[in-house]
């Protein structure tokens, strides 16, 4: 038992990334949109767990707060004040979905074999890892200074061109809905 | 506060590389408000001066700007970027001067028109310049989301939301591409750097187990890249996004996103991937040819105009893309970013005509220039000089760009492919010539010409004007480019 409960810390990013993936796939194939909503619930909140599994408190909570809490809010709203009726009757690209599984099919090995050879190939002399240096320096800073002192400093120009983008976003949404224009 | 105080001091040190496209976002931003409530309901128009003044001063401040390398390593100000943002800010003004007919014409003047075609500028401005793959990354967001609003800006038509909204997706869905693939060469090279110099060290070090990731992250950067630059095979949103966009915005797609995505591409590959050249010149190679035959095949069988330079656009860039193969990456920013000039110069002379010509918004087929010498012939003449420059007929300037790139593909060992461009361009030169054919030897249709308004007339001038011009003096036009962008 208590191996068992070693095991499944040891382990604990593996599982959330792998219920992860179930959200997400319930997100996407759910018929219903308030069910793709809620798996859209459960792959934030797994995502968050897997923050929390690799040491980034910071990460995790604000990946709570932000999606969790106000993301999905928002999306719950949109998918009540919205009719979906009508989406769900037209059935499109039916006759595309033979190839699409192939593509997918085709990928999916393509993307296994890499992995497989990158991690387990036969020259692989060191595991796949972040460098040991970006570790180290988390644990003598702690968690929320690591991530502003990335926001701030290391990636301040990316930070603010993605604020811009957020801008721009507004802007476009009110653009492509407002009534009228002059 | 030693943190805090080095970082005002690089701040300080690293923003005078930024000032043009920083000017840009804060004027444009300026604009929707409090500009917009100043500004009463029937002077909208009045808008499109003041986006074109503030695109003149960016683009000034960005020529000005100090040479050399910030914000720890996302950001280079040399030769290439000033160039390459030369040619983003070119297409903004003349983007914003076709606009003006146009929307005056529908009633559709706001200041969030003018306002995305600054924010995109900015964006390419800022993409050209990048030095990192994530700065890289954002820019080129930036850039994209503006235009996919821009092409569904006629929310009324049809089309043009079908045209926003197949552009957007798809536009997502390769970005998503691109930042994994990203994502996998961060991973291969350790987790320890984006930046395309250390890039390139590290690549060249990976382990033998890691070739595999890097030959798919580089792969899925490149089809990023192709998405965005729209080059055969991932092509297929453009012609139903230039069709569907309003026709300003489609000379804009065809040559500010083309030009900023090409420099980054040559940089990207040319610096970032340059040690792992093996990997990607196959497949790149793959992307021109079929760009280069798809293009010239489809843009024959094309009734529209619009279409048409759509398809001999992908043409182009599979042109253009010999020059990212070179594995000179400076020789070939230089040759591409000469190609690119003359190329935007006659494809806005080309589009300042069909806006003439649509007035409103529709006639855009080809049938529409029937008997166009005989009505307008001053018109018809334009028309014939930045078409025979753009099927590259000699001596036009088109042609000497097009013999520079094909030079340095040449002297680069890409003999199949060079020949291959240059079949295709007889092939282009068909189409482009049987359009000249409609304008000189079918009869017109009945109906008078409005006369055709100041800007499209400035434009049309002096696009015209500068392709005679550099036609004289076309041997001299590489060294030029040397000078220009070597900083």
């Amino acid at each position: 038992m208590e191996s068992l409960l070693l095991k499944i810390g040891q382990n604990l990013f593996l599982i959330f990334a792998v219920m992860a993936l179930a959200g997400a796939a319930v997100m996407v194939f759910a018929r219903n949109a308030v069910h793709s909503v809620i798996g859209f619930l459960f792959a934030m909140l797994s995502v968050a767990g897997c923050y929390l599994s690799l040491g980034a408190e910071f990460m995790g909570v604000a990946q709570l707060l932000i999606y969790a809490g106000g993301i999905v809010v928002l999306f719950l709203f949109v998918v009540m004040l919205v009719e979906l009726s009508k989406a769900r009757e037209a059935r499109r690209f039916q006759g595309q979905t033979p190839f699409a599984l192939l593509l997918v099919g085709a990928g999916l090995v393509a993307f296994v074999g890499i992995f497989w050879q990158t991690i387990f190939g036969a020259s692989a002399t060191e595991p796949l890892t972040l460098s040991q240096n970006l570790v180290s320096h988390g644990e003598t800073l702690g968690n929320a200074q690591m991530v502003s002192r990335g926001l701030f400093a290391e990636y301040l120009l990316p930070f603010e061109i993605l604020s811009v983008i957020l801008l721009v976003a507004l802007v476009g949404a009110v653009v492509l809905a407002k009534a009228e224009r002059v | 506060m030693p943190f805090a105080q080095s970082l005002l001091e690089s701040l300080g040190r690293d923003l005078p590389y930024l000032y043009g496209p920083l000017f840009l976002v804060f004027a444009a931003t300026l604009m929707i408000w409090p500009g917009d409530l100043l500004v009463g309901r029937t002077n909208k128009r009045a808008w499109s001066y003041v986006a074109f003044l503030v695109l003149a001063a960016g683009g000034a401040m960005a020529l000005y700007a100090p040479l050399g390398q910030g914000f720890s390593g996302m950001f280079r100000v040399d030769g290439l970027t000033k160039g390459f943002q030369f040619l983003s800010v070119l297409a903004g003004l003349i983007t914003i001067v076709l606009s003006q007919p146009q929307l005056n014409a529908l009633r559709e003047q706001t200041v969030e028109y003018y306002a995305l075609i600054l924010f995109s500028t900015a964006g390419m401005m800022l993409l050209v310049g990048a030095t990192d793959l994530v700065s890289m990354y954002f820019s080129l967001e930036l850039m994209a989301l503006c235009i996919y609003v821009l092409v569904a800006y006629l929310r009324h038509q049809e089309r043009s939301v079908e045209a926003g909204m197949k552009y957007f997706m798809l536009g997502a869905f390769s970005s998503g591409i691109l930042l994994y693939g990203i994502s996998l060469l961060f991973a291969a090279t350790g987790g320890l750097t984006t930046n395309l110099a250390e890039l390139n060290e590290k690549l060249a070090l990976a382990t033998p187990n890691h070739t595999l990731l890097v030959f798919a992250g580089v792969l899925m950067v490149l089809v990023g890249f192709a998405f965005k630059v729209a080059a055969v095979p991932f092509h297929m949103w453009s012609p139903d996004a230039y069709e569907g966009a309003p026709t300003p915005i489609t000379a804009f797609m065809s040559m500010a996103p083309k030009a900023a995505a090409l420099g980054a591409f040559v940089r990207v590959f040319g610096t970032g991937f340059h040690g792992v050249s093996g990997e990607w010149m196959l497949p790149i190679s793959f992307l021109a040819g079929a760009s280069m035959v798809l293009g010239n095949v489809a843009a024959l069988r094309q009734q529209s105009l619009k279409r048409l330079l759509a398809y001999s656009s992908i043409a182009h860039v599979g042109y253009m893309l010999l020059g990212v193969m070179s594995a000179d990456a400076q020789a070939g920013g230089q040759a591409i970013w000469l190609y690119m000039l003359t190329y935007l110069l006659m494809q806005s002379g080309a589009f300042a005509i069909l806006i003439h010509l649509q007035g409103k918004g529709e006639g855009e087929r080809i049938d529409d220039f029937r008997g166009l010498a005989r009505r307008r012939p001053v018109l018809a003449f334009a028309m014939l000089v930045c078409l025979l420059s753009l099927a590259g007929i000699p001596p036009l300037v088109g042609f000497f760009s097009k013999f520079y790139l094909f030079k340095l593909a040449i002297e680069q060992g890409h003999i199949t492919l060079t020949v291959l461009a240059l079949l295709t361009s007889a092939v282009a030169a068909f189409y482009y010539l049987n359009v000249v054919a409609t304008m000189y030897f079918k009869e017109a249709p009945e109906g008078e010409l409005k006369p055709m308004g100041s800007g499209l007339a400035l434009i049309l001038t002096v696009t015209c004007a500068l392709i005679l011009v550099g036609t004289l003096f076309g041997p001299k036009l590489l060294d030029w480019t040397a000078k220009i962008t070597l900083g």
